[in-house]
């Protein structure tokens, strides 16, 4: 899974939202490092709702601005717990690795 | 979201062009909805980055099939071909701005300048600037074109026989270069091929040379030819005398292979968009998509290759045309099968499908 798409499930983890507060979602949980553009967010939501992983929730006009809400499905959930497990098991051998490194180079 | 008099929503709107009228129709108003909301206040135009974006994703979106990794590489495959014989196309149409080749009296007077002293035998004036068995492409010629006879269509020269008295060959040659370098015309170095005899059993070497000078001047190539012997009408020389690569040429190849790779791009999108399954004739769709692929491609995999080489073999004052380079029309039967395969595969698309086309179905859920 690439990272603008693990952000942007993990986004929607956090509850139902649209396409403006995806961006600013991203942008936050990955520092300010992933700005993603409503092209690429919009290509990358076409994918997740092919497969399955994100769903329509609901539509809400504010000032005259249609705002659609997505939201996660199990099956995206599922996914994005499969990634998490797979990234914290590298992160976690990355660290043993790191740790034992350390007191030898200090 | 209905058109507003906001100059930047109406131009983000447009930029949307590049994604396929059902996607507008289901998402417009969202998309230009984000845009606006991630707009610096006061903005009245998109950003460069903005807009390569939504025109790069836009043409993504054209080809449907959102979950698919693999789908922007076929359709690579289909615009690059596409491209690739249009720009073919467009550059025959274009050598024909080409003047006419030198007539008898020109190219006497071109053998007088270079080769003083020396009589002119036979002129062989060209019948076409490109020729079919030394006469013009005629309809009636079609089918041996098409069976096993492309390669016969080849650029034409007039060919001037000399035949006075051999000097040695060393001088013949001298005098030809110092009189080309002279008269302004550029030289490119001699190329040497080996004489070969060939019976039933194979070639084999005699030991013998030809020798052979180009040069170019203006739209003129020359070719130079010294026999190793001459020939049973005395001929030890012959002067070819043939246009070369017009102006238009290189242009009409850019414009022609950007139209026909933007053509082949969102002809195949239409097709990858109409025969998302559930459609009838999805499976045999593809099918007959690889056969195209195979067939325009395998030519050019084939002469391409070999035509670099031969290229790098010998001087070149002209560059063979585009069309040779793609197998064209030596191989031109596999153009023709594959182009009706297409054609097949376009007329399948475009029958009725079981169910609304996929961004169609997305609008109903999304406003469902």
């Amino acid at each position: 899974m690439r990272e603008p798409t693990f952000l942007i499930l993990t986004a929607l983890a956090g509850g139902p939202r649209h396409g403006y507060g995806i961006i600013g979602e991203v942008n936050a949980l990955s520092a300010g490092r992933v700005a993603l553009l409503p092209g690429t967010l919009y290509t990358a939501l076409d994918r997740l709702v092919a497969q399955g992983h994100v769903a329509h929730d609901r539509d809400e006009h504010v000032d005259g601005r249609l705002r659609r809400y997505y939201r996660l499905t199990p099956r995206g959930q599922q996914a994005l717990e499969t990634e998490t497990a797979r990234l914290r098991q590298l992160a976690t051998a990355a660290e043993t690795r790191l740790r034992a490194l350390r007191p030898r180079t200090a | 979201m209905p058109p507003t008099g906001d100059p930047l929503a109406r131009r983000y709107r447009r930029l949307l062009i590049g994604y396929p009228r059902d996607w507008r129709r289901a998402r417009a108003d969202e998309v230009v909805a984000v845009l606006l909301d991630t707009a610096t206040p006061g903005r009245t135009r998109p950003t460069t980055r903005e807009a390569v974006n939504l025109l790069r994703h836009g043409l993504r979106a054209r080809l449907g099939r959102p979950a698919s990794r693999t789908v922007v590489a076929w359709a690579t495959l289909a615009a690059v071909i596409c491209g690739l014989f249009t720009a073919a196309l467009a550059t025959w149409a274009a050598w024909h701005t080409a003047r006419p080749l030198p007539d008898r009296a020109a190219a006497r007077a071109v053998v007088a300048e270079v080769l003083p002293g020396h009589e002119v035998g036979g002129i062989d004036p060209a019948a076409a600037l490109f020729t079919f068995y030394s006469q013009p492409l005629r309809a009636r010629n079609l089918d041996s074109l098409l069976l096993g006879d492309g390669g016969e269509y080849q650029q034409a020269s007039v060919t001037v026989a000399v035949t006075s008295a051999p000097t040695q060959r060393q001088e013949v040659l001298a005098l030809a270069r110092r009189r080309l370098d002279e008269t302004g015309w550029r030289t490119y170095p001699t190329h040497v091929r080996p004489d070969v005899t060939c019976r039933v059993d194979g070639c084999t070497p005699t030991g013998a040379v030809t020798e052979i000078v180009t040069a170019r001047r203006g739209d003129t190539a020359l070719t130079l030819t010294v026999a190793p012997r001459p020939s049973i009408d005395d001929t030890y020389v012959t002067v070819g005398l043939s246009r070369a690569t017009p102006t238009a040429v290189p242009f009409a190849a850019v414009a022609g292979g950007l139209l026909g790779a933007a053509a082949g791009w969102l002809l195949f999108g239409w097709v990858s968009r109409r025969t998302e399954r559930p459609h009838p004739a999805a499976g045999t769709v593809t099918v007959l998509y690889a056969a195209t692929m195979l067939l325009w491609w395998a030519p050019v995999l084939l002469a391409a290759p070999s035509l670099f080489r031969h290229h790098l073999g010998e001087p070149h004052p002209v560059w063979h045309p585009l069309w040779e380079w793609l197998g064209q029309p030596a191989l031109s039967l596999f153009f023709v099968v594959g182009a009706g395969c297409a054609l097949c595969g376009l007329a399948l698309a475009a029958l009725p499908r079981r169910g609304p086309l996929p961004y169609a179905a997305d609008q109903h859920e999304l406003l469902g």
